[in-house]
């Protein structure tokens, strides 16, 4: 157990070193900012799953990646802070609006906690309109003071750094007790009550960390793409989050990792076909939703055990 | 009196649940709440744990009120309980399902727990052996490892009691403890409740298994949100009204 529980740590840190050294191989600035963009959606979905983990499917979980891109673009901009004090910032307030929603949204459950977070998204959008003297409404934020100039080397980096950092956050928040204590309120609210434990504090506890890490990640977006618009954090988008982290897999950690990699190069790598992509994008999560229901971790077991019966034929072969 | 109730009225909608319902529970006690289905059973449980809010009346635990508490803040002034149906996590193990239920006396902060602290790190430790004794209580133990879901239903039942155990309850609040088990479980859970009054835990129990009475001190029985008289085991036996609203039916329907 210990064993196999350190060689996934291994795996996971030669992953990381490989990722470090694609800068050094990868010249290209649109294949880069694939990365980057993959990057910035992992950390999204996977915060996704965190509040997935306390038994809520939030509906509107890029509304808050726009509030943490929108408060920390704004701050830099009209009071000339430099973006490494606004991200912080923007993280944090997508927090505190996470807090104050999440009181009267946790009071419903189930589709009806869904619906609710839905509708927020919708009224942000709304609220990014009306506030179009800050947030440029639908033309659009521009003049977003960048965190680095030039290249997008540094930028792949710090997003590098910034998903690690996220995952490893999140993934403790999983794996320690508090994590116990949020399955066990997303099984029954009603046994966790009957032991004692806060169900609906534990949610919003959730929903108040996984807006944290998502409204970080809308943040550093913001500095990064240097002109918002408001579609890219609208329920569409909060969709998107969703199928990431449905298709990767949402009963493991790695799910929405797997599931927004593929599925944010999906659309890149199919940009031929033009304007038959999104059919190849809804082919692939109609195939992974029948034939994989637990997503595209999914595979792992017989991948694994496939590439073991290979190697065990090929010894057979050679043995007399 | 460890818990008393007083002029306890539910509604639901214009049907009147429980109706004007005065009843206490000794310190130590095993106490027996019978009464025909729809009496109000389980109504008066979710009551006093919190589950429903009471249209009327007053909860008072240990010489406080709990009326209108929120169920997991009466948890951790002591009163355990165990569900009817489905009572159990059901992703977890056996064991998993105790230790989930050990946090509400956590000996670290969630900083602590989040950070991996020495404290935490030692808390965690004792709460596996803490769970690992309560399993053995009821005679788990050799199952902790099996998911929840793949257990029998006596099992089950034994599983949460052995959950309400876990948060180191004064009272305990069992809802059909032996509801749908075979004659070897109910051994086995008679003797489990035995113990845990042994400790010192004060319980009350709901069952329509009349075996459970060999263990039960003193007997509560209602019809229609009321109660219509209290007693020992032996007085009830006799009481004429009870007979003719509950055993009576009860023969009928033995099997």
């Amino acid at each position: 157990m210990k064993g196999r529980y350190v060689s996934k740590t291994v795996a996971c840190a030669c992953l990381v070193a490989i990722l470090a050294l694609v800068p050094a191989v990868v010249k290209s600035p649109y294949l880069l900012h694939l990365f980057i963009l993959v990057y910035a959606y992992v950390i999204a979905a996977s915060s996704l799953r965190t509040i997935a983990v306390s038994g809520q499917i939030s509906l509107g979980h890029a509304g808050f990646m726009g509030i943490g891109a929108y408060t920390s673009a704004i701050l830099a901009k009209e009071l000339g802070w430099t973006p490494w004090v606004t991200m912080p910032m923007g993280g944090l307030t997508a927090m505190a609006v996470a807090i104050v929603v999440g009181y009267p949204f946790t009071r419903l459950r189930t589709i009806y906690f869904s619906m609710v977070s839905f509708f927020f998204g919708i009224g942000l959008i709304a609220i990014y309109t009306l506030l179009s003297g800050y947030t440029g409404g639908f033309y659009g934020l521009t003049g977003i003071p960048p965190l680095f100039l030039d290249s997008k080397v540094p930028y792949y980096f710090f997003f590098l750094a910034l998903t690690v950092v996220s995952l490893l956050a999140l993934h403790r928040f999983e794996s320690c007790r508090i994590g116990m204590s949020l399955k066990a309120v997303a099984q029954s609210y009603a046994i966790a009550s009957s032991v004692g434990i806060n169900e609906s504090g534990y949610r919003v506890l959730a929903l108040a960390v996984g807006c944290f890490v998502v409204g970080l990640a809308g943040a550093a977006y913001a500095h990064y793409i240097i002109v918002l618009s408001q579609n890219t954090f609208d329920v569409l988008a909060s969709i998107n989050l969703m199928v990431y982290m449905v298709v990767g897999g949402i009963g493991s950690f790695a799910g929405p990792v797997v599931g927004a990699a593929v599925l944010v190069l999906i659309p890149e790598l199919f940009r031929g076909l033009k304007e038959f992509t999104p059919y190849v994008y809804a082919g692939v999560l109609i195939l992974v939703i029948f034939l994989i229901p637990q997503g595209l971790v999914g595979l792992y077991q017989p991948a694994k055990s496939l590439m073991r019966k290979l190697r065990f034929g090929r010894w057979c072969k050679r043995a007399p | 009196m460890l818990l008393e109730i007083n002029g306890l009225i539910k509604y639901f909608g214009g049907l009147a649940a429980i109706a004007e319902l005065d009843m206490y529970v000794r310190e130590g006690e095993i106490l027996g709440l019978i009464g025909p289905n729809g009496a109000g059973k389980t109504t008066v449980f979710n009551l006093i744990t919190g589950f429903l809010r009471p249209t009327a009346g007053r909860i008072g635990f240990g010489g406080r009120d709990i009326t209108g508490m929120k169920p997991h803040v009466i948890a951790r002034l002591g009163i355990g309980r165990t569900f009817q149906l489905n009572p159990f996590f059901s992703d977890f193990t056996v064991l998993q399902n105790v230790i989930a239920s050990f946090f509400l006396h956590p000996k670290s902060s969630l900083w602590g727990a989040y950070f991996n602290s020495s404290i935490y790190r030692r808390n965690e430790a004792q709460i596996a052996e803490q769970a690992l004794a309560v399993l053995e209580l009821v005679g788990l133990d050799k199952v902790k490892d099996d998911f929840a879901k793949n257990l029998p239903h006596g099992y089950l039942k034994m599983l949460g009691i052995a959950r309400a155990l876990a948060i180191r309850p004064k009272m305990l609040l069992l809802d059909e403890p032996i509801g749908g088990m075979n004659r070897d479980e109910i051994d086995l859970a008679m003797k489990a409740i035995d113990k845990t009054r042994r400790q010192g835990i004060t319980i009350m129990l709901v069952e329509h298994n009349m075996q459970i009475m060999d263990i039960v001190d003193r007997v509560v029985v209602i019809n229609f949100g009321q109660k219509i008289c209290e007693g020992t085991v032996q007085e009830i036996r006799e009481n004429a009204q009870v007979v003719e609203a509950y055993f009576g039916v009860e023969d009928d329907a033995e099997r």
